[in-house]
């Protein structure tokens, strides 16, 4: 009697499982008996588990974006043009890379990372907000330094530094940029009235980055690859108060976000017969915008997020990839994952991985 | 001077229409050139130096001669210009008929060429004042080349 509730309490718990075996990777983190190799630990990351497995999922996923061209697709319709069935020409279509983040990742030294990419010319369309772009031309003027979450509000106030988190940006840092683009604002309101240009977002940052002429700068960069930028929220930073003081001493420089959205979405309707990918750091604005253009072209091939918000307010800026996918701003057949972790951390690991180290392989290839 | 046959009292060559002052100093109450025209400023308020930069000061004034809001904000270590505003009191010796009045000068000569004022109520007193027979003083209110009758005050009674 005893011995039949004894295996049935134990049949219980002890329930029979599925085998997994073939089916899911086991999880196995790095030996560091091997010795420290960064390599190796990074490729570790997919079987860790938790947000490292999340992270190297990423990494893959970017290495397809970075790989894919039109050749790897069988050609489906037969009123494809000559041009398009040629082989060579499909080998040369590659993806769409469309790169967004936020200011704060500009005040960091994620900028550095985002400078390598545009200066190699490895993304395609950038998306950010002011301060993503402020940022970057200021620290060409005057350095950010490192500081502390606990440092007090009044006392910084007092000594005239801005915290941005762990960060410190002194007041002077402003006042050094506004003497700075006060004369460009000049110039171009001149060119607006004599010339008739029509500025725009991405126009002012491309001549921005033009002014600044500065190889640390990512905006100097997107310049001279032509790699637009775009900043649909331009007046919410300090460019925008800039602006607003502009427009006292010398009013009528025109800013048309018009011709700018029919230019970003016209990047991802155009981009066909390229798939597209998306790479979003943070939430916000740049996140939403990227998803948004894609949409006019049933969604992206590809994505990665990195962020670090939650979905469980509705949040634009915390939903993940599958909440893209409902509105068409994915698609569902696409690649996607999202990395919760701060980019400070996962970027720098994940460009290791990804464009630095394809790079470095061309490189080597080539010499 | 080159300039010693002309009148006295029209604008003296040479001498400028302002003076420069630093925007920091420029209180309520005080005068400001806004979009080249003389202002009085009715509100002043000064943004400390931060993420807009350096430290700035907003002015609200009113146009002396036409009364229109203006505002401007400029940085508080830059000079603005603040207008020389004089006035000068003279007694009404006529108005005529499409709108002109006849001053007697200090030195016993005529102004002629001042319009009535576009206030309604000033307009109204100087025609009772003077259709009364009553010595009419009026306030001349004159700034960068501008000039218009602000207030007009009765002195002594009629005749």
């Amino acid at each position: 009697m005893e011995d039949r509730v004894f295996s049935s309490v134990h049949s219980t718990v002890f329930k029979e499982s599925e085998s997994l075996e073939g089916k899911c990777d086991k999880i196995q983190g790095y030996d560091f008996n091997q010795g420290v190799n960064y390599p190796k630990l990074m490729r570790s990351m997919l079987t860790t588990g938790f947000q490292a497995s999340n992270l190297g999922e990423a990494i893959d996923v970017v290495n397809q974006m970075l790989d894919w061209r039109l050749a790897d697709e069988t050609i489906v319709s037969e009123d494809c043009s000559a041009e398009e069935k040629d082989p060579s020409y499909r080998e040369s279509v590659k993806c769409k890379i469309f790169l967004g983040f936020t200011s704060n990742l500009v005040s960091s030294g994620v900028r550095d990372t985002i400078r390598y990419l545009v200066q190699h010319h490895m993304v395609d369309v950038i998306v950010t907000t002011t301060g993503g772009v402020e940022e970057d031309l200021i620290k060409c003027l005057a350095p950010t330094f490192k500081g502390d979450f606990s440092l007090p509000g009044a006392y910084l106030r007092s000594k005239g530094l801005n915290r941005i988190g762990n960060l410190l940006v002194p007041n002077d840092n402003y006042c050094k940029f506004e003497d700075w683009i006060i004369p460009i604002f000049d110039e171009m309101l001149k060119e607006q009235k004599e010339e008739n240009v029509l500025w725009t977002p991405s126009k002012l940052l491309a001549r921005l980055g033009k002014e600044i002429n500065n190889e640390s700068s990512y905006l100097y960069w997107a310049y001279k690859m032509n790699i637009p930028v775009f900043c649909p929220g331009l007046t919410d930073g300090s460019l925008g108060d800039m602006l607003y003081f502009h427009s006292f001493r010398t009013s009528g420089l025109i800013i048309d976000v018009v011709q700018d959205i029919r230019a970003m979405n016209g990047e991802a309707v155009h981009a066909t017969p390229r798939k597209t990918g998306m790479i979003i750091l943070g939430g916000g604005l740049p996140k939403h915008h990227i998803c948004n253009a894609n949409m006019m072209r049933n969604g992206a091939d590809y994505a990665v997020f990195i962020n670090t918000g939650q979905e469980f307010d509705g949040s634009d800026s915390g939903a993940r990839p599958d909440e893209a996918v409902s509105w068409g701003k994915i698609r569902g057949s696409a690649k996607t994952v999202k990395v919760y972790c701060d980019a400070t951390i996962a970027f720098p690991l994940l460009v290791a991985e990804t464009f630095a180290t394809k790079r470095d392989q061309t490189c080597e290839s080539k010499t | 001077m080159s300039d010693e046959e002309h009148h006295f009292e029209s604008s003296e060559s040479g001498a400028s229409k302002t003076y420069p002052q630093q925007a920091g100093n420029i209180r309520k109450g005080g005068h400001i050139v806004i979009k080249n025209r003389p202002c009085k400023v009715v509100e002043v308020s000064t943004s400390k130096t931060g993420k807009h930069g350096h430290a700035k000061c907003h002015f609200v004034a009113i146009d002396i001669f036409t009364a229109k809001k203006l505002e401007d904000i400029v940085p508080s270590s830059h000079n603005c210009d603040v207008p020389h505003v004089n006035r000068v009191d003279y007694q009404l010796i006529d108005i005529t008929e499409d709108g002109f009045v006849s001053l007697l000068t200090d030195s016993g000569g005529t102004k002629d060429d001042l319009k009535l004022p576009t206030d309604d109520a000033l307009t109204a007193q100087m025609r009772s004042g003077f259709d009364e027979g009553k010595d009419v003083v009026v306030s001349v209110m004159s700034s960068m080349g501008e000039e218009q009758i602000c207030a007009v005050k009765e002195v002594g009674g009629g005749k």
